[in-house]
């Protein structure tokens, strides 16, 4: 784009271009819908209908909070242990060695295929939710933090070796700011998995369970498919969940900038 | 001791059996305390039920179906995510057009897809297949954005001075110099529809490794459900480590590139 254009144009056309293709496949999606005859299919229209419905009476909000409050457990358990491992490991190569086969041994097991263990041991409830996003968030967090407690230059530590700093004061100044970038880059990508994991997980429950009421996005969608079937309000419950993983990952982003003024 | 030495290896390799041997003794002391084999089986049972199953087959059976699955929805994947991605990082306009679409998506997990598609597709062999080709879409397709991006302009300039024609730059230039990072894509792919099968399989499929998952959690029998999950974690382990040799043995000037 050339700069003698005015600012105005410059700006606009982008804009346009941007939106035409939302447009014209929302477009397409409502005259396909309305001719395929079939009453239950869902076009936008009837899923803005049902939206607004589903937030008016309340149902998809608490729904989303009782999904969000089990992703937030469990992140946490999962910040909380994998944080300090991670750290251990990256700044102790003793500790490395040991703790990595372990590690590196349940890392590939999707956390959606411990699900049926976690419903034998904990039932179809809240803690195997909770269970679940926890082993799923955990890795992300393990893998980046080892990683950023390794990458750190070692020049600084062999500064503070010199300058005598006792090994926890090394940990504390030196490799914990150090690594701090990658574990937000860690926190991040564990709370997508984590989201994903939870719908997922409330899916299954709500397919294996036979909608034994655990409550959140994931059993409500699975109940609009196999009790009411109401596609409309499937798509709604899709969209949240697209949208709750983008405004997380914004929010996270923001908070880790925030956090971390000088990775700006 | 330095790195990569024989005897750092050697330590590598203790360390490894030695960190097995507690996880398996711990394991088998909390078995022996809770004793309930159906809430938690001793290591022994879990072996002796692998090797069961793959003694009559059903391990491989299960695999395979899930594999091919997964096979053929990598290859639905590239096929429509590479050309795609090559157009979008080679034209701004194209990008500018398509990428809001792809940022809308992108954010509705596979996963998320499984009533909607379960309802259109019903329980079978689709139903895997597309939500494993959604999943490994997107990896790739930013992938290969980001890999042609980051070619070296001056690589395509100098190839146009040469008068190198438009087709020959985007094959010879643009594509080498895109493989890395398509390749590092190629194992996000992998590494998140491998995890979309399990799910996809467990509630809409009636075979492969979920299922078996969820059809011997039914059972009550912990050590089959035990042996399936160890053997999902092992073929993914496994394909991870293909693609890694296969990047190493076809584009060597990529080096290792890391997965975050």
């Amino acid at each position: 784009m050339s700069t003698a254009l005015p600012a105005t144009r410059s700006l606009a056309l982008p804009m346009a271009r941007s939106v035409a293709l939302p447009i014209a496949l929302l477009v397409a999606w409502q005259i396909a819908g309305t001719a395929s005859g079939n009453p239950r299919t869902p076009v936008p229209t009837k899923v803005l209908a049902a939206a607004l419905q589903l937030v008016e009476s309340g149902e998809l909000p608490l729904a989303l909070l009782q999904s969000l409050g089990r992703v937030f457990v469990g992140f946490a358990i999962a910040a909380a242990l994998a944080i300090p491992l991670g750290l251990a490991m990256g700044a102790f190569a003793r500790v490395e060695r040991n703790v990595d086969p372990l590690v590196e041994s349940f890392r590939p097991i999707a956390a959606i295929a411990i699900l049926p263990l976690a419903i034998l041991w904990l039932g179809t409830g809240t803690p195997a939710a909770i269970l679940i996003v926890a082993y799923a968030a955990f890795f992300p967090i393990v893998v980046n933090t080892v990683a950023g407690a390794k990458r750190i230059n070692p020049t600084f530590l062999r500064a503070a070796a010199t300058m005598g700093l006792s090994r926890l004061t090394t940990m504390r100044t030196v490799i914990v700011p150090g690594a701090l970038p990658a574990i937000g880059v860690g926190l991040r990508i564990a709370m997508g998995v984590a989201w994903t994991a939870i719908v997922a997980a409330e899916l299954a429950v709500g397919a294996k369970a036979g909608g034994g009421g655990s409550g959140g996005i994931g059993q409500m969608m699975f109940i609009f498919y196999a009790y009411s079937i109401e596609l409309n309000r499937i798509v709604v419950c899709m969209i949240a969940v697209g949208l709750v993983a983008l405004a997380l990952d914004r929010v996270l982003r923001a908070a880790l900038r925030w956090a971390m003024p000088w990775t700006r | 001791m330095t790195p990569g030495s024989p005897s750092d290896r050697f330590g590598t390799a203790l360390a490894y059996v030695r960190t097995m041997a507690v996880f398996v003794v711990a394991w088998w002391a909390l078995a022996a305390w809770i004793s309930n084999p159906a809430l938690l089986p001793t290591p022994l049972a879990v072996v002796k039920a692998f090797a069961e199953l793959a003694g009559d087959l059903e391990l491989f059976q299960h695999a395979g179906i899930s594999l091919a699955r997964m096979l053929l929805s990598l290859a639905l994947a590239t096929l429509l995510a590479v050309p795609l991605g090559l157009a979008m990082g080679l034209s701004r306009a194209l990008d500018d057009l398509v990428d809001p679409v792809i940022e809308i998506l992108r954010p509705i997990s596979g996963i998320a897809w499984i009533p909607l598609a379960l309802f259109i597709l019903g329980v079978g062999n689709a139903l895997p297949v597309f939500i494993m080709t959604y999943a490994a879409f997107f990896p790739i397709l930013l992938g290969t954005v980001a890999g042609v991006r980051s070619v070296d302009r001056r690589l395509i300039d100098a190839a146009r001075t040469m008068g190198v024609p438009r087709g020959r730059i985007v094959a010879r230039v643009v594509v080498p110099a895109a493989l890395p990072s398509l390749l590092v894509a190629l194992r996000l792919g992998v590494a998140s529809s491998w995890t979309a099968v399990v799910a996809a399989e467990l509630i809409g499929a009636p075979s492969g490794l979920g299922y078996a998952i969820e059809w011997y959690r039914e059972l009550l029998l912990t050590p089959q459900v035990m042996s399936f999950i160890a053997m999902i974690g092992l073929l993914g382990y496994l394909l991870d480590r293909a693609l890694r040799a296969m990047a190493q043995r076809f584009i060597p000037w990529a080096g290792e590139a890391r997965l975050s």
